[in-house]
């Protein structure tokens, strides 16, 4: 069947569905096609953007020439199929599978969250089920409250989806079924760890189930109002919902069916600039001190038309724009591009959710960009795909997913892609002046530097043989690396001659788009501007700055997203007080909103000249993505000449990695009620003992002059003398870090 | 009668009887004789002596007809909506309301805000419930949609107030926990008034 399956695929074929002629290709389900072509069959369990459950029976079809019932939503249609998708027969049988799922079913809709956008209250309405004629013995369930969500098993149905976006989609592994008959329930098996990721297992309950603990009876779905936007946090820009009531955002919801978010995007919502006013006499000095500044230090946390503002205003006045993060993005894509000759990577999501191989360099990506870390799970459970984590620390929330953990030291990243090169690339077409480079390359004393041995590459190598489809993913550690301009160009060899689909993660906020809009500068001078932050004078919409700014859910924008898209964003809550383009209109521009200058963005860029007003914001029914518009990549000049690979700087003693705990990205999601804030210096009992800290010790040190002082806990599941060090609670002053992730730690004790 | 008569519209040849008014005075002397002759004919004090016997009646007999108000009141028809109320479980002494908000849903004047929570006991509650008696129009679709019939019209019809935003609160609304065994069951919308039949007068086929 396997061997059929495979020749016939891709195949086009006609069905013809109630009538209606349909042509699809080989390897859709009936269910995909009928949806295709706007024929509805109805459907309790079916999940688009996971495999087929099949456990409601619901989407039963009649095919013609075979006995009984067809499952729609898991059976291939075969050319020249003739399908019925109703019929009397198929609506007393779905009719009875709706009177067995309102058994027991507590009828208490009136203070029920779901209802009102329950699917069973809507289905129970379509097939006419008017009473409960089927009774069973009632058993004591009591409710679960497992933190972030709470599970009542009495209104469960078993539909089963839950289970699945936990494995399939977030990857947490945390639900499961526990079988039993009548009794069967879900399980939590990681109660302990309280997953923010089962927000997203929540978000696809039909039933009022599995719902958000905080949003709990807190509000009638109906009475609140979707404000569609994007989620600014990570970088990626995922599709989601404000739910607003009375100026209040009571919960995030997206479209579940076809995308995911992750648990800071659904959890961390409130971080609105509240309550702030005109203060004309704090506006004037605002735009005093631009007239006055030199350079505009910011946070790469603003919209597509802010960062447009802020080159204009450079353009006028001749401003620096310094934004540490972003300008190490910028140079990290341009020293990219001149290998690929293109602007921005090529991969996509899709395709790392549908790779066989992955690898993962430069990023603890489950906190990086837990969206990635979705894809890439998508991937491991959907194509058993092969992903070689390759990084200094090894991380234990992906063990599941991580097939081949090579660790290398920390600041060898250049040796280790020059390594990763060697092993995969070599056997591919090269240019001569890379084969020379390769072939150049002391693989031994790579190897020992670097500390990756010749035979995990060698199983790499062996482990992603006759497959096809690979991804390489790499994140902010390499953007800041004092070689990052080497190391992309090793990146882009990747993308160039081996056909891989390359991510390069943006770091937080809208780096990408700034990188792309603003010209920016490696520092600045004199008197500076902060915006979000650290400054002479602040700009800041955390509310500690000399002049209030609106948050990301506050105003309207672009945003760039890890799909190289640009996507609108609505304003969510209201803000009274002054934005960007007041002080850019004081100061000679002429915009009357800020998005005004959406269309203005640079289409030498990519960007398109769409009015904000046009940019759709939709997936159609087939899940296709209509969001704002796909960023063009622009052609560069190609400049491959590589440098030889340079002595590492060596790392010994105690190393901490700056780096955000899971759902912390920024100062914005650090004000967020919901999310865990504890920021803490995390490391394992190896680094205890190193430094002589132990569990509880009160720390201060300094990382490019910030100063933080931080509890030391030992969390046993690390190894190794690297400890984890959060930037977010650091407010305004997280924007200052810049250099490379890693850095040795030297401290002094608080206290006793 | 044919249709002829109903299409006969000249009035003026109907057959009109006079009353016999008597002669209109002609002379000063004689209109003041008339109105001399009607003033002490001596019925002013058959309508004086009606006045003091209902006076007479009212204080001494105890059949007065009107009250005190506002010290008195009369009472209302269960079919008058007046202000709300928020009934308790007689059992328990519980709010009956479960924070559903099909209320704050129908009503038409937008004049119901409620807000709601997840409780200690896992249950949903009510936090805050506001009527803003100035935008109610009185309808009663609240009373009628509630399902537990927590919300209901009470007695109070007495309305006017110094500014026309004028808010209760769940608690002002609610019966106060003594007086629960005081509280009246709401017979629902469109009942009919005590001792309906008693007091309806039957449509007489004939005098």
């Amino acid at each position: 069947m396997a061997l059929h399956n495979s020749i016939q695929k891709g195949k086009e074929i006609t069905i013809t569905i109630d009538g209606k002629v349909c042509k699809s290709i080989f390897g859709k389900t009936i269910l995909e096609i009928a949806r295709e072509n706007g024929i509805y069959i109805p459907t309790m369990c079916y999940l688009t953007k996971v495999q087929p459950i099949a456990s409601c029976r619901m989407c039963m079809v009649r095919v013609e020439g075979v006995d009984g019932f067809i499952l729609s939503c898991q059976e291939k249609a075969t050319d020249g199929a003739v399908i019925q998708t109703q019929n009397s027969e198929l609506y007393k049988e779905r009719q009875n599978i709706m009177k067995l799922y309102n058994v027991n079913h507590p009828l208490e809709c009136g203070v029920c969250d779901k209802s009102g956008e329950c699917d069973l209250q809507n289905k129970t309405m379509e097939f006419d089920v008017a009473g409960q004629n089927f009774t069973a013995r009632e058993q004591s369930r009591p409710v679960e409250n497992w933190g972030h969500v709470s599970y009542d098993p009495a209104l469960c149905i078993m539909c089963e989806k839950c289970v699945r976006v936990s494995t399939e989609i977030t990857g947490d592994e945390a639900l499961q079924l526990k079988f039993g008959g009548y009794s069967s329930t879900i399980i939590n098996v990681k109660k302990e760890k309280n997953y923010t990721s089962l927000g997203e297992a929540a978000a696809v309950c039909p039933v009022g189930a599995l719902v958000s603990t905080d949003f709990k009876y807190t509000s009638n779905a109906w009475e609140l109002e979707k404000i569609p936007s994007a989620c600014p946090h990570c970088g990626g820009g995922c599709q989601m919902y404000y739910e607003v009531k009375r100026d209040e955002i009571y919960r995030v919801t997206n479209n579940y069916e076809f995308t995911s978010m992750c648990g800071a995007g659904r959890f961390g919502f409130d971080y609105a600039n509240e309550d702030v006013t005109k203060d004309a006499n704090a506006f004037t000095k605002a735009v005093e001190a631009f007239k006055e500044a030199k350079s505009i230090r910011f946070a790469s946390s603003i919209s597509n038309e802010e960062a447009l503002i802020l080159q204009k205003l450079k353009g006028k006045y001749g401003y620096k724009l310094v934004s540490p993060e972003a300008r190490a993005y910028q140079n990290f894509m341009n020293a990219y591009a001149s290998v690929t000759g293109k602007t921005l990577y090529a991969g996509t999501m899709k395709a790392l959710s549908q790779s066989r191989g992955i690898i993962i360099v430069g990023s603890r990506v489950n906190n990086d960009a837990p969206i990635v870390k979705y894809h890439i799970n998508m991937a491991s459970k959907w194509h058993r795909a092969r992903v070689a984590y390759l990084h200094p620390m090894e991380d234990s929330e992906i063990q599941n997913i991580v097939t081949q953990y090579i660790k290398y030291e920390a600041g060898s990243e250049e040796g280790v892609m020059a390594l990763l090169a060697d092993a995969l690339l070599k056997e591919k077409e090269l240019p001569e002046s890379i084969k020379a480079f390769l072939a150049d390359l002391d693989i031994g004393n790579l190897s020992a530097e670097s500390n990756v041995g010749e035979e995990e590459l060698e199983t790499l190598k062996h482990s992603l043989d006759k497959k096809s489809g690979f991804s390489l993913v790499v994140g902010a550690d390499l953007y800041a690396h004092p070689r990052a301009a080497q190391i992309a160009k090793l990146v882009a060899l990747f993308e160039k001659y081996a056909g891989f689909n390359v991510i390069c993660v943006p770091p937080a906020g809208n780096a990408m788009g700034v990188s792309l809009i603003c010209d920016l500068d490696d520092g600045g001078e004199g008197y500076t501007i902060g915006y979000n932050a650290p400054g002479d004078f602040t700009l800041s919409a955390l509310g500690e700055g000399d002049l209030d700014m609106p948050a990301m859910n506050q105003q309207e924008g672009t945003l760039t997203t890890f799909d190289k898209r640009v996507v609108p964003m609505n304003v969510a809550l209201p803000y009274g007080g002054y934005v960007l383009n007041d002080i850019a209109n004081a100061l000679g521009l002429k915009a009357q909103y800020t998005i005004n200058y959406t269309k203005e963005l640079p289409v030498s860029k990519g960007f398109k000249a769409i009015e904000f007003d046009a940019l759709p914001d939709y997936f159609d029914i087939n899940g296709n993505e209509n969001r704002g518009y796909l960023l063009e990549s622009v052609s560069t000049p190609v400049n491959e000449s590589l440098e030889e690979v340079a002595q590492i700087e060596e790392f010994d003693g105690a190393v901490i990695y700056q780096c955000n705990s899971v759902d912390q990205f920024s100062p914005f999601t650090a004000k967020c009620d919901l999310l865990d804030k504890e920021a803490v210096l995390l490391g394992s009992q190896q680094f205890a003992m190193a430094t002589k800290l132990q569990n509880g010790d009160q720390i201060v040190f300094e990382v490019d002059g910030v100063r933080f002082e931080r509890l030391f806990k030992i969390d046993t599941s690390m190894k190794g003398t690297i400890a984890l060090n959060p930037t977010f609670d650091r407010g305004l002053s997280s924007a200052l870090l810049f250099s490379y992730r890693f850095s040795r730690l030297e401290f002094e004790r608080v206290g006793s | 009668m044919g249709l002829e008569q109903f299409k006969n519209r000249n009035v003026g040849t109907q057959n009109y009887r006079l009353l016999d008014l008597g002669e209109t005075p002609k002379t000063g002397f004689g209109q003041f004789k008339q109105v001399a002759k009607r003033t002490f004919k001596g019925e002013l004090f058959v309508g004086l002596w009606v006045t003091l016997r209902e006076m007479i009646n009212a204080l001494f007999r105890g059949e007065m007809h009107t009250v005190k108000y506002p010290f008195e009141k009369l009472p209302i028809s269960p079919r008058y909506r007046a202000i709300h109320d928020m009934l308790r479980l007689l059992e328990s002494g519980h709010y009956r309301c479960i924070g559903c908000g099909l209320c704050e849903k129908i009503c038409i004047s937008n004049c119901i805000a409620m807000e709601t929570r997840y409780d200690e006991n896992q249950r949903k509650e009510v936090s805050e419930y506001t009527i803003n008696f100035g935008r109610c129009i009185f309808c009663g679709y609240c009373a009628e949609v509630c399902p537990e019939l927590a919300i209901v019209h009470g007695p109070r019809y007495e309305n006017a107030s110094e500014q026309r935003a004028g808010f209760s609160l769940f608690e002002d609304m609610l019966t106060p926990i003594d007086k629960l065994n005081l509280q009246q069951e709401y017979d629902g919308f469109g009942a009919v008034t005590p001792y309906a039949d008693e007091n309806i007068k039957k449509t007489p086929l004939a005098y």
